[in-house]
């Protein structure tokens, strides 16, 4: 589409049962009670110039442009913060507005660098605009007097800079921090003709200041006040095109705003359901790595490892690359053949590469990263409730009367949610944090936890068990709710166990660390404070008992009646874009799309027919599986496409043994990534902004990824798989992502109604989209559970094998950052690292002071798995005991430490309990430097191909 | 005592709500004589708000100083009452006897408009102020 | 797998462990069942060939149960 900024009403919609009509310039408009005369104004075409006013802020009425007439009213009012009442006459436009609005036009103006021929806001400045609406011809009030002329602009920030020349003061930035972002970063300093807008205090720029780089200032900016660098360097956009954020698992979608193959800025779309218009410096401004130098765009192959990768044609990699499937195929079978699908690819990729190891290899050893994620979440909510999915849409949590937020860090890992959790807190929601750290919700300028429940790491169904305890004995359940939607006998086993004395929170204090009475007051609150909403992350999933952890939850959110409605549910905060959507697509080892067992016949039939092909019926190996396998011979090819297994998964020692026993290591990837130093075969990949699909988020909502520009190194992703497919002799012939949708919906149940046309249509459907759910489902469980009574799984806790001892007394427990996203392949390659340049320990004072530690010294981590070594934060977000890393460096490989513990039910790894030592260090380990040297050496690539 | 206990000796006073930022930070200025960034941020954080919006406040009021200033002061009324009896024309008197030694702080409006020009030195009001007078004030401070 | 049938071994277990609060009898079916579901036939066969040596008696009667279904099929 053409360029141009999306309509806006003034003040944000209203919702209300009651209507109201009143006339505006003669105009007769219906809207909802409470809306402000700007809004029904503008929603009728008759837009009333403003400055401070936009549609996702509340109204302010500063800036006095924005006067209407009101019959019965004496003088003018302003229309932003006036609500529209039954028959209502204004007039919008008469002499006496236009002279008032003149006037207070000319004195913004008085004050206002006239360079716009030379701006970069030039024709897209709401200041300008205004201006010409208001009809300004003439300014009587020269230079001569005070004014902010020639002020210096702030240029800390990477992506964005504040010209305070170019300012008007109508603190819409202020307010988008305070209201959109909720960080209040930002205020206005002084007062009257001194106003300036300043970031923190009086010695801060934007850089020092609270400020996280949301751009939701710069998104409500009416002037070139805080314009992105980007548009300043390559000038205004001519077309925009509505995609899907590749980052986290929330799912925003943005106007990728283009000059030519030129990608201007990302803004986020106000109509996107998942993110309502905000967005996060990753999704906003960390795309650079798009163009990165580092990027790959020509296919390379090797011989062996330890050769230089050479430089060939699409043609010979890919001949290259079935020879070597075809040879091991032959002297290994078809079970020695493997591949993983990443989660940062579209569903269709994900689907191709599943097709291509089940119908093609003729395995089904096809695995995915949400191995080491979220794999306990869909095993726990499958056996529970039915379906392996979070049960809520995110606009959800506006309806939350208590929030539990267990094992997520979300302003970090997902900070548009994350700003909508706030909102929610600061009108009044409860909230209580599980986690061992006191990550930042816990308390932040004007949200404060009513409970933080700082457990022991490894405890969480001990917590989860207590809390259980005390709702049953208690008598806080609502038993109605059980009796009708959930099997009564397995909720009365159920209780019984959590009654035990020995599950009493005071039993299970020596356990958890978590003291009794806490955590009594957070059950009764979570049983009675109203509609509560669990969501939960990483910190449940990634133990030994992460499967047991997710059951747990859903046993407490069903013996509270808390699912099946707004406000309320169980809701798995994933990780990358599209964790979901992988899992949905069949990419776990026993599973075909839509969560059908491979066991099953009728199913495997389906896809047999469609496929022309017979299908192995037994499961295959999971990634660590395979790795153990590969050790031992009978694993011998893998395809990993967008993964970076050996920075991403545990024990990396394991990892390289792995891949270095392979015959034949495909890399589909953007970057040279650590896995790549094992490869035989490098496919260059394209960037989101380079191809078609599908993403589906956290919330099950399916979104289009549409290709803004021309691809890097000539196929999308899907292409080349494809293109590899048939140099395998299976003779697909797809032109479009929308024919593999088409597939996806005719051999899935659950994305029975999805279609790329209708995606063009209605912009997102949440999956189950079929007869039943014709227009999706924002909330699952409403009538019943997906697979009838709900399930009541009795969950014990069991201690995790990996101990602390002297040798190792600290546990370490990883996570995220905001500025950073996973391994950092993209986030690294961008200024992001003006945030985060290296991954550190964080160590409570105590610990620190026993070790000789001090603020930034270098320290070495170590575990019984290898060692790294990173500087030291010391700080007492962690508990005495306790130290938390993260592992977005691959300098650091916080990943040699882990282990190979894992969950029981899924080996999802146990990322989040390692029993440490920490001693202070003068530098990198060995393992680092030879690590370092490996990568220097395996990355090289031959002067000229085919030398 | 240091800074800091001191400040949260203020802080332990008031309720830690956010309707208290105003008691605290004049207790915290009559302490000290000012509010400066280190303070903005333990108040900041002892409210549970961001040290931005505290910077906001303080930065809004002209009595809330950001540094120490030892000199003396005098305030002045320069609002419309105080101007029309004349102030205007004993201010370079006064400048000329503050010097540098005493800080002279325009205010608006002292509330006796009609017996100015008017001026406050602490808590104590000073009226029908002629030149002399008004040399005289600034003189003994 | 070398030094795999530890970790074979190991895994089970932990499964076995993990159902052991549903009673001897529905965890050695549970057991069983989820070792059948989940785990590759390489793996199954391994653990299947390999001693009982250090399985749990919940995992070992899984395997026993496994030894009688999937042999005969």
């Amino acid at each position: 589409m053409a360029y141009e900024p999306q309509a806006d009403f003034g003040t944000p919609e209203v919702r209300a049962d009651t209507q109201v009509t009143l006339t505006i310039d003669g105009r007769r408009v219906t809207v909802p009670e409470g809306t402000s005369v700007m809004r029904a104004a503008a929603e009728c075409g008759g837009a009333i110039p403003s400055l401070c006013a936009t549609d996702s802020l509340a109204a302010f009425g500063s800036c006095r442009l924005c006067l209407v007439e009101v019959d019965g009213m004496r003088g003018t009012t302003a229309s932003c913060t006036t609500p529209v009442a039954q028959d209502m006459i204004v007039r919008t436009q008469t002499p006496r507005l236009e002279k008032l609005r003149r006037g207070v036009m000319e004195l913004y103006i008085s004050d206002h660098p006239l360079d716009c021929l030379t701006c970069s806001a030039n024709n897209d400045c709401e200041l300008q605009d205004t201006a010409a609406e208001v009809g300004l011809r003439d300014v009587r009030y020269g230079y001569a007097g005070a004014h902010h002329l020639g002020q210096q602009p702030d240029l800390s920030n990477p992506y964005f800079l504040f010209a305070p020349d170019k300012c008007i003061v109508c603190s819409r930035c202020v307010r988008a921090c305070d209201e959109v972002q909720g960080t209040l970063a930002l205020s206005v300093e002084a007062r009257g003709f001194a106003s300036k807008i300043s970031a923190g205090q009086r010695a801060d720029d934007f850089l020092s200041s609270d400020c996280v780089s949301c751009g939701a200032c710069v998104q409500a900016c009416p002037t070139s006040a805080l314009m992105e660098k980007s548009v300043k360097a390559h000038g205004k956009p001519e077309r925009a095109v509505i995609t899907t954020c590749a980052y986290c698992g929330v799912g925003c979608t943005f106007r990728a705003e283009m000059r030519g193959e030129q990608l201007v800025r990302m803004v986020p779309w106000k109509d996107g359901k998942a993110n309502r218009g905000h967005s996060c410096v990753k999704g906003r401004f960390a795309w650079g790595y798009a163009h990165h130098q580092d990027r790959i765009t020509t296919p390379m192959i090797r011989e062996s490892i330890d050769q230089p990768w050479r430089e060939v044609s699409w043609d010979e990699a890919l001949a290259f690359t079935a020879g070597r499937i075809s040879a091991v195929k032959a002297q290994h079978g078809a079970r020695a053949l493997g591949g993983i699908t990443s989660s940062r690819c579209t569903n269709e990729e994900t689907f191709l590469v599943q097709k291509l190891v089940r119908a093609g290899f003729g395995s089904n050893n096809v695995d995915t990263c949400a191995r080491v994620c979220h794999s306990p979440t869909g095993y726990g909510l499958k056996t529970t409730f039915g379906t392996s999915a979070g049960t809520q849409d995110f606009d959800s949590v506006m309806d939350a009367d208590v929030i539990v937020v267990i094992g997520a860090n979300p302003t970090d890992a997902h900070p548009v949610f994350a700003s909508r959790m706030k909102r929610r807190l600061r009108q009044g929601a409860q909230l209580i944090v599980i986690d061992p750290r006191r990550i930042d919700l816990v308390r932040s300028p004007h949200v404060k936890a009513a409970h933080h429940l700082p457990l022991q790491p490894g405890t969480n169904v001990a917590v989860m068990t207590a809390m259980a305890h005390v709702i049953v004995t208690e008598g806080l359940a609502d038993e109605d709710f059980v009796r009708a939607r959930c099997d009564w006998d397995e909720y009365q086993d159920w209780a019984r166990f959590v009654s035990a004395s020995q599950h009493s929170p005071k039993f299970l204090e020596a356990v958890t660390k978590v003291p009794a009475a806490e955590l009594r007051a957070a059950a009764r609150l979570y049983a009675t404070g109203g509609n509560a909403a669990i969501y939960y992350g990483l910190g449940v999933t990634e133990h030994s008992q992460g499967s047991s952890t997710v059951m747990a939850i859903a046993n407490l959110a069903m013996a509270t009646g808390n699912i099946g409605r707004a406000g309320v549910g169980v809701n798995p905060l994933r990780g990358q874009n599209n964790v979901q959507g992988a899992c949905d697509m069949g990419s776990f080892p026993h599973e075909l799309s839509g969560y059908r067992h491979i066991s099953d016949a009728a199913t495997r039939r389906m896809f047999e027919q469609d496929w022309g092909v017979a299908l192995d019926p037994e499961p295959g190996l999971r990634i660590p599986n395979m790795l153990d396998a590969a050790i031992d011979g009978s694993f011998r090819a893998l395809y990993i496409q967008g993964e970076d297994i050996l920075q991403s998964d545990p024990n990396t020692r394991h990892v390289a043994a792995g891949l270095a026993a392979m015959d034949c290591v495909i890399v589909h990837d953007l970057f040279l990534n650590e896995t790549a130093n094992f490869a035989h075969v490098f496919l260059p990949g394209s960037t989101f902004l380079e191809k078609n699909g599908t993403f589906t988020n956290a919330e099950r909502r399916i979104q289009p990824v549409r290709k803004v520009m021309e691809t890097a190194n000539g196929l999308e992703d899907w292409q080349v798989t494809q293109a590899l497919a048939n140099a395998l002799g299976l003779g697909w012939a797809y032109t479009h992502p929308a024919q593999i949708l088409d597939e996806i919906a005719r051999l899935t149940p659950t994305f029975a109604g999805v279609s790329w046309d209708r995606l063009e249509r209605e912009a997102s459907l949440q999956w189950p989209v079929n007869d039943q759910f014709p227009d999706g489902a924002p909330v699952m469980h409403v009538d019943g559970f997906v697979r009838g009574k709900g399930h009541f799984v009795v969950t014990d806790y069991m201690p995790t094998d990996e101990k602390t001892g002297p040798r190792y007394p600290l546990l370490l427990t990883t996570g995220r950052i905001l500025s950073q996203y996973n391994v950092g392949a993209q986030t690294r390659r961008t200024a992001n690292t003006a945030w985060h340049p290296e991954d550190v320990l964080e160590i409570h004072p105590l610990d620190a002071e026993n070790r000789g530690l001090k603020e930034g010294d270098w320290a070495r981590l170590a575990s019984r798995t290898g060692e790294t070594s990173l500087r030291v934060s010391v700080t007492d977000r962690v508990a005495p005991g306790v130290v938390y890393t993260t592992f977005h460096h691959p300098e650091t490989q916080a990943n040699v430490v882990t282990t190979d513990y894992s969950d029981w039910a899924t080996n999802c790894p146990e990322y989040k309990v390692t029993a440490v030592q920490v001693t202070p260090s003068n530098g990198p380990s060995d393992w680092q430097e030879d690590y370092a040297g490996l990568t220097a050496r395996s990355r090289r690539i031959a002067a000229e191909p085919g030398e | 005592m240091t800074t800091d206990a001191v400040i949260a000796e203020i802080l332990a006073a008031h309720p830690r709500e956010q309707s208290a930022l105003l008691p605290i930070l004049h207790d915290v200025q009559a302490e000290f004589g000012y509010v400066d960034a280190a303070a903005e941020r333990i108040i900041a954080d002892a409210l549970n708000l961001s040290r931005a919006e505290v910077h906001g406040v303080v930065s809004f009021y002209h009595d809330f100083r950001s540094a120490p200033d030892p000199r003396p002061a005098v305030q002045i009324c320069q609002a419309e009452s105080c101007k029309a009896r004349g102030i205007d024309m004993l201010m370079q008197a006064a400048r000329d006897a503050a010097g540098e030694r005493v800080r002279l702080a325009p205010v608006y409006c002292l509330g006796l408009c009609s017996v100015g020009p008017n001026a406050r030195v602490g808590d104590r009001l000073h009226a029908r102020l002629d030149e002399a007078q008004l040399v005289s004030l600034v003189t003994a401070q | 797998m070398s030094g795999t049938h530890d970790r074979l071994v190991y895994m089970a277990n932990q499964i076995a462990r993990n159902f052991a609060v549903q009673g001897e009898t529905a965890a050695i079916a549970a057991t069983a069942r989820h070792i059948h579901d989940f785990w590759d036939p390489r793996m199954r066969d391994a653990i299947m060939a390999g001693e009982d040596a250090g399985l749990s008696d919940i995992a070992a009667g899984a395997i026993a149960r496994l030894r009688g279904t999937l042999r005969s099929g």
